[in-house]
């Protein structure tokens, strides 16, 4: 194995889990589903661990994401349950919110370019993303400019309607 | 050179241009003021994009050491649908083992996985604790659930697009065997969940089992529950409590049943520590002189581990869940707030 992998769960770890929480939205599923991941990469020791990872858990959370679609209301459940380490009340809901917003706007990327996105954030390099992705190389940047428009974007859009709303 | 394009610039601000690219870039921006501009405000969408991403992160906990997760025990997650399925089959073939006077009646009423389905009514206590017959055939569903089993190899990275065409890994989840169950999140997850596929088909058992136990138990109030017991009834906490019910022997049993989501419940059944009864939530002992259990039954052989006190009482758990599953549940009992 020419990369430790121990190296890889070290550096890697972290930005694994929040690559899924934005896929499945649960912070203990993406820990369970990253730890996955690096459980068969002991097993199956691929070349580049860390590319390999984030292909396997790239589809692992997709077909958690066709699962939660039929469990929608466990998710709901899941959902209004308190997190362990609160902060206030408000500091809570206001965190809450503003995910939901982010989710939702993540939501209104095009799979590719939320794939692109969640991958540069997670550290994956644009040769990196282009392998996982099977976009060129040359795209990469304009499939990030154009990600990232649209988060913000729908991120706005998102907000300032609940703000119209709550006024209203 | 023509105006930088926006790709162009996205790449060079996530330092991504090969030098030559970048230095030219840079020459055109020192002298572009358009571009310039284009810049500034560009930077300012990847600064804000990764503000946005950074409010959506999950609370970030220590990874526990690479080498736990060698021995994680694959558990595979069965679809619900399938799952549902293969609770119908078994139920069936437990009618057929079982038919007798009430016995026909039974399999239908112990589909306990179908939310659609009535509650299921308990013929008697003998016959369900009778071991149904060892050899019933594996439920089919159960068997498609086990050939999912991913392989997890498919996914080379020097083949991006077959990996990202290939068939996902089947719904998998583990349950890492070493966290303590912090909270009913996990027993969510963990539901469903079995050692291995074909363990399935004992989890529906058990919680056939529990159900045909004590479901003309009659539903009675907090109070009721309370005077028997002698103390406030227990449950796992931040479960909602579907009903309370006690047993009609009056031995002093009080049951509660526990909706850990809308396919699953768990049965607590608790009475005072010092009454001597019989157990609940495990079967009866296997005389000796009884025929080597199959391995189904084995999964039934009476364990201490399902049963707890809890202050004043003694708590036998009984769900749709592996007994590693019930077990951390069952730490979780305390007091019903």
């Amino acid at each position: 194995m020419p990369e430790d992998l121990a190296d890889v769960y070290r550096n890697t770890y972290p930005a694994l889990v929040r690559f899924l929480y934005r896929k499945v939205w649960d912070g203990e599923r993406a820990e369970d589903l990253a730890q996955e991941a690096f459980a068969r990469a002991l097993v199956h020791k691929p070349d580049n661990a860390r590319a390999w990872l984030f292909v396997v858990a790239a589809n692992m959370a997709r077909d958690e994401a066709r699962q939660a679609a039929r469990e929608r209301r466990h998710l709901t459940l899941l959902k209004s349950e308190p997190d362990a380490a609160p902060g206030s009340p408000e500091e809570e809901i206001d965190t809450d919110t503003q995910r939901t917003a982010v989710r939702t706007a993540l939501d209104q990327l095009t799979p590719r370019d939320r794939e692109a996105l969640l991958l540069w954030d997670a550290g994956m390099s644009y040769d990196e993303i282009a392998a996982q992705t099977g976009l060129a190389r040359g795209a990469i940047g304009t499939t990030l400019a154009r990600a990232r428009r649209r988060l913000v974007e729908a991120y706005d859009a998102g907000t300032e309607g609940g703000q119209h709303a709550a006024r209203g | 050179m023509p105006h930088v394009d926006e790709g162009t610039i996205h790449a060079y601000l996530d330092g991504e241009l090969a030098s030559g690219d970048r230095s030219a870039v840079e020459s055109h921006i020192a002298e572009c003021s358009t571009c310039r501009a284009r810049l500034a405000e560009e930077r300012a969408l990847v600064d804000r994009a990764s503000q946005l991403l950074g409010l959506a992160r999950p609370r970030e906990r220590p990874a526990p050491p690479l080498q736990q997760l060698r021995q994680r025990r694959r558990v595979w997650r069965v679809r619900t649908p399938v799952a549902w399925a293969a609770s119908i089959a078994l139920a069936l073939s437990i009618g057929y083992y079982l038919r007798g006077s009430d016995a026909d009646t039974m399999a239908f009423r112990a589909a306990p996985l179908s939310p659609a389905a009535p509650r299921s009514v308990a013929p008697s206590e003998d016959r369900a604790a009778a071991p149904p017959a060892a050899h019933a055939p594996p439920p089919a569903a159960a068997e498609q659930a086990a050939t999912r089993a991913p392989r997890g190899n498919g996914n080379r990275i020097d083949q991006p697009r077959d990996a990202l065409t290939a068939p996902p890994a089947a719904g998998i989840v583990a349950i890492r065997p070493d966290t303590q169950l912090r909270d009913a999140r996990v027993a969510a997850a963990a539901r469903l969940a079995a050692p291995e596929p074909a363990a399935l088909a004992e989890v529906d058992l058990a919680l056939m089992r529990g159900r045909l136990l004590a479901t003309e138990w009659p539903i009675i109030h907090r109070g009721p529950a309370r005077m028997i017991l002698g103390v406030e009834p227990v449950g796992v906490p931040g479960l909602p409590v579907r009903d309370i019910r006690r047993n009609p022997a009056g031995d002093g049993t009080v049951l509660v049943e526990q909706q850990l989501d809308s396919t699953t419940v768990i049965q607590l059944f608790q009475r005072p520590a010092a009454t001597e009864l019989h157990s609940y939530a495990t079967p009866a002992p296997r005389r000796l002189d009884q025929a080597v259990p199959s391995v189904r039954e084995r999964a039934y052989a009476p364990a201490d581990r399902l049963a707890r006190f809890v202050g004043a009482l003694r708590v036998e758990i009984a769900g749709p869940l592996s007994q590693d599953s019930l077990n951390r549940l069952l730490e979780q009992v305390k007091p019903l707030p």
